[in-house]
């Protein structure tokens, strides 16, 4: 039995020629409104570049924030635009006024595990212990400066909302912004 | 469902950035391009694989890029104008004798990149050709004069 035939259309001189010879189908109007878009991308790219070096879009001078309660017992500094899962690093300064009993006691609302996937403190607290919606850690602590680091490392995107406060002493609140 | 997501987004990234990074793959790619083309697939792949070194996570973004490559192509063939956009059009740079210079200089080509094609064709001079075409693959094309034929 005879296959059947394969279909077939037939050829259309559709192409657009150069000098009624050269079918090419060349559409250089076309190609000079995209070389003026590619011009104006680049401009935009080149900004993007200049904005990621200053750090707004974290990891630059833009991004490093510095938090101080009223009261000097405490003093943040951090990232107020961190990257998904990037790490960075969150430190707490103390003042004299902070330590009560030879200890600094200083609670971290959730958000500094949930959303900024604190993975390590330094150093170690003697205690931690869940208190009021966050984690209250315990320092043994000599004479000042004093120092506790945590180690950041977001896991989700979008703002998150941090508080710190020495117990008893002013509340240090700040809002970060995790790009994807 | 992220990494679905990723995969979709670096793979028209990708494609965005080599249409407006320019049109030089193929015969006229230099060891300097190729740099470029295998810096961009390897940083993009970080973001894209992420922390999830699964093995399902790399069929599921290899499926996914394979499906946005089909969708892309699909609408190339359906829409003309959206395959000017992911393509661009061909573009004559050299006509019976004389180069065209705006499209020469747009697509950031120098005389020595056509006539790196001329001598590919067995031929040695411009006055054997009457045109030379950047075809949408980035390749040149050249059409030689009856002369030299």
């Amino acid at each position: 039995m005879p296959s059947s035939a394969p279909p077939t259309a037939p050829v259309r001189d559709s192409v657009a020629k150069v000098n009624d010879e050269l079918a090419v189908g060349s559409d250089l109007e076309f190609q000079r409104r995209w070389w003026k878009f590619e011009r104006a991308i680049w401009i935009f790219f080149t900004l993007l570049i200049v904005l990621d070096v200053l750090g707004v879009f974290g990891r630059g001078p833009l991004a490093k924030a510095r938090l101080r309660a009223a009261d000097g017992s405490a003093e943040v500094t951090y990232e107020r635009i961190e990257r998904h899962k990037t790490p960075s690093v969150l430190t707490a300064h103390f003042g004299p006024s902070a330590i009560q009993d030879g200890k600094v006691r200083l609670w971290v609302s959730d958000d500094l595990v949930k959303e900024l996937g604190n993975q390590r403190v330094s150093p170690q607290p003697e205690s931690s212990r869940l208190e009021r919606g966050g984690i209250l850690y315990t320092f043994p602590a000599g004479a000042p400066p004093l120092a506790v680091q945590f180690s950041l490392e977001p896991s989700s995107i979008g703002r998150a909302s941090i508080s710190l406060e020495v117990q008893g002493r002013d509340r240090l609140s700040a809002n970060i912004f995790v790009m994807p | 469902m992220a990494a679905v997501f990723r995969a979709l987004f670096g793979y028209c990234f990708l494609v965005f950035m080599m249409r407006i990074a320019g049109r030089r793959p193929g015969k006229q790619i230099t060891p300097f391009e190729f740099l470029m083309v295998f810096f961009m697939g390897g940083l993009t792949l970080t973001s894209m694989v992420a922390d999830d070194h699964s093995f399902i996570n790399a069929a599921v973004q290899i499926l996914s890029v394979a499906a946005a490559h089909y969708a892309i192509t699909a609408l190339k063939l359906k829409s003309p104008r959206f395959g000017r956009i992911v393509d661009g059009t061909p573009l004559v740079l050299f006509e019976h004798g004389r180069w065209r210079t705006e499209s020469m200089k747009a697509m950031r080509l120098t005389d020595e990149d056509v006539l790196a094609m001329v001598r590919d064709q067995g031929l040695e001079r411009l006055d054997q050709i009457d045109y030379a075409v950047l075809e949408r693959n980035g390749e040149i094309s050249i059409v030689p004069s009856a002369r030299a034929k």
